[in-house]
């Protein structure tokens, strides 16, 4: 299981973090993705054996999300 | 008191329908599926659209969500309105207190204003995040809404009644306002009054959302900042003349008003008038009791609660009739405001 935060730099609304959030719901192996508008944030903690990385930020930028800076935790 | 009604109506049809859009617009959007979604929240890489029939919109039954949507919103405001004015009923508003709330909320707006404006990170702080179990409900049905074939009536009733977690600076303002009007019926209306009025803006930019390009969506949420904004310093200033603080509001009324030609007298009428109080600007002796009488003749607006912040004398006069109000001596140059319960309507008492 791995967790990494995400720096979504063109969050305008608090809706946006549900729009991200919903990731959630169509990629296998994501245990659980918290997005935070105030802190401009996102963290994903997935299983690396059903999803990789690479999937989960094509799926934030087909949201149309960009991504700044990625923190490993 | 149709005109307080009224009032709220008004202020949802001009203001709150895009404070509350700004805020709410989101809730909309995921009823209304990924496509309309994606132009009201400015996707970067929505592919451009080819408007080959601008009058139709993409989806046939799109009025249906919206209308569901806005319905099950009226619907879930009236009965907050219903519960804010029962509470209300428990507690007693003094122009003091009421001038506290007002600038928390004008405050709140000013943020939330500069928040849409992209001015600094810190006003993010500023928003409302509805809690997570509420978001989570709300994604859930939302994916439900997209892979279910066919019209989706339960998913905008349920979303368009969650926008009661998320209420807009404006909204926020009418529901202080309404908590006020200290009766669950009055404050019912009062909250149906104004949700109705923000309904026409709503279903405007939502059903037009998919002819609105992104560039014209981001003006349009820049203008309702400024709007915003300036409710929000107007809420301000509202709240001075209730304190009896000097406000540019006040400033101006008695600007406009001419100085009372007449000699600084022992006794005062004033005409409290459906649009503000006549005249503005009256003159009174100094170092001597002074009698003021307030007439009033079908005056239903909030003209009619009046207030003088300095002697913290608050009186609801009548529809019609006079009421009479004594003022202890005061000492020469010193200026008393006095002003309507919501700050709207002001005037002062020049003592020479």
């Amino acid at each position: 299981m791995q967790t990494k935060t995400y720096r979504i730099t063109n969050m305008e609304c608090p809706n946006c973090a549900i729009i991200l959030e919903s990731i959630e719901d169509k990629l296998p192996g994501i245990r659980s993705a918290r997005a935070s508008y105030k802190t401009g944030e996102m963290t994903v903690t997935f299983d690396e054996q059903l999803v990789s990385e690479a999937e989960i930020i094509t799926a934030i930028q087909k949201k149309g999300y960009i991504i700044g800076a990625v923190k490993t935790e | 008191m149709i005109e307080q009604y009224l009032l709220a109506f008004i202020t949802g049809l001009t203001t709150g329908g895009l404070s509350c859009l700004a805020v709410q617009g989101g809730l909309l959007a995921s009823s209304l599926a990924n496509q309309i979604e994606r132009d009201l929240l400015q996707t970067p890489s929505a592919p451009p659209k080819k408007a080959k029939h601008p009058i139709r919109p993409k989806r046939p039954n799109a009025a249906l969500p919206i209308l569901l949507f806005l319905s099950a919103k009226l619907v879930a405001y009236t009965l907050l309105g219903l519960l804010l004015g029962w509470l209300g009923s428990f507690l007693a508003f003094d122009p003091i207190t009421r001038a506290g709330l007002m600038i928390v909320i004008a405050i709140f707006m000013v943020g939330n204003g500069l928040r849409m404006l992209n001015v600094h990170p810190f006003f993010r702080n500023f928003v409302i995040e509805p809690p997570r179990f509420i978001t989570r409900a709300i994604r859930k049905t939302a994916v439900r809404n997209e892979t279910t074939a066919g019209p989706d009536t339960a998913t905008p009733l349920f979303l368009g009644a969650l926008t009661v977690f998320i209420p807009c600076g404006v909204t926020q303002a009418m529901m202080a306002a309404a908590l006020g009007l200290g009766n669950p019926l009055s404050a019912a209306l009062f909250m149906f009054a104004f949700t109705l009025g923000t309904s026409p803006v709503f279903f405007f930019i939502a059903y037009f959302a998919t002819q609105v390009g992104a560039t014209l969506e981001k003006h349009f949420m820049r203008f309702v900042a400024i709007v915003v904004l300036f409710l929000g310093l107007v809420t301000f200033d509202n709240a001075l003349n209730l304190l009896g603080a000097p406000s540019v509001s006040g400033i101006l009324t008695t600007q406009q008003a001419n100085a009372s030609t007449a000699e600084a007298a022992d006794t005062l009428t004033l005409q409290a008038e459906n649009n503000g109080y006549v005249p503005a600007r009256l003159t009174a002796r100094a170092d001597s009791p002074i009698t003021l009488t307030i007439i009033t003749e079908n005056t239903t607006s909030c003209a009619r609660d009046f207030v003088i912040p300095a002697l913290k004398y608050y009186v609801l006069l009548p529809v019609s009739g006079t009421e009479t109000v004594q003022i202890p001596p005061q000492p020469a140059g010193t200026t008393m405001r006095f002003t309507c319960s919501m700050g709207m309507y002001t005037g002062l008492i020049e003592f020479k």
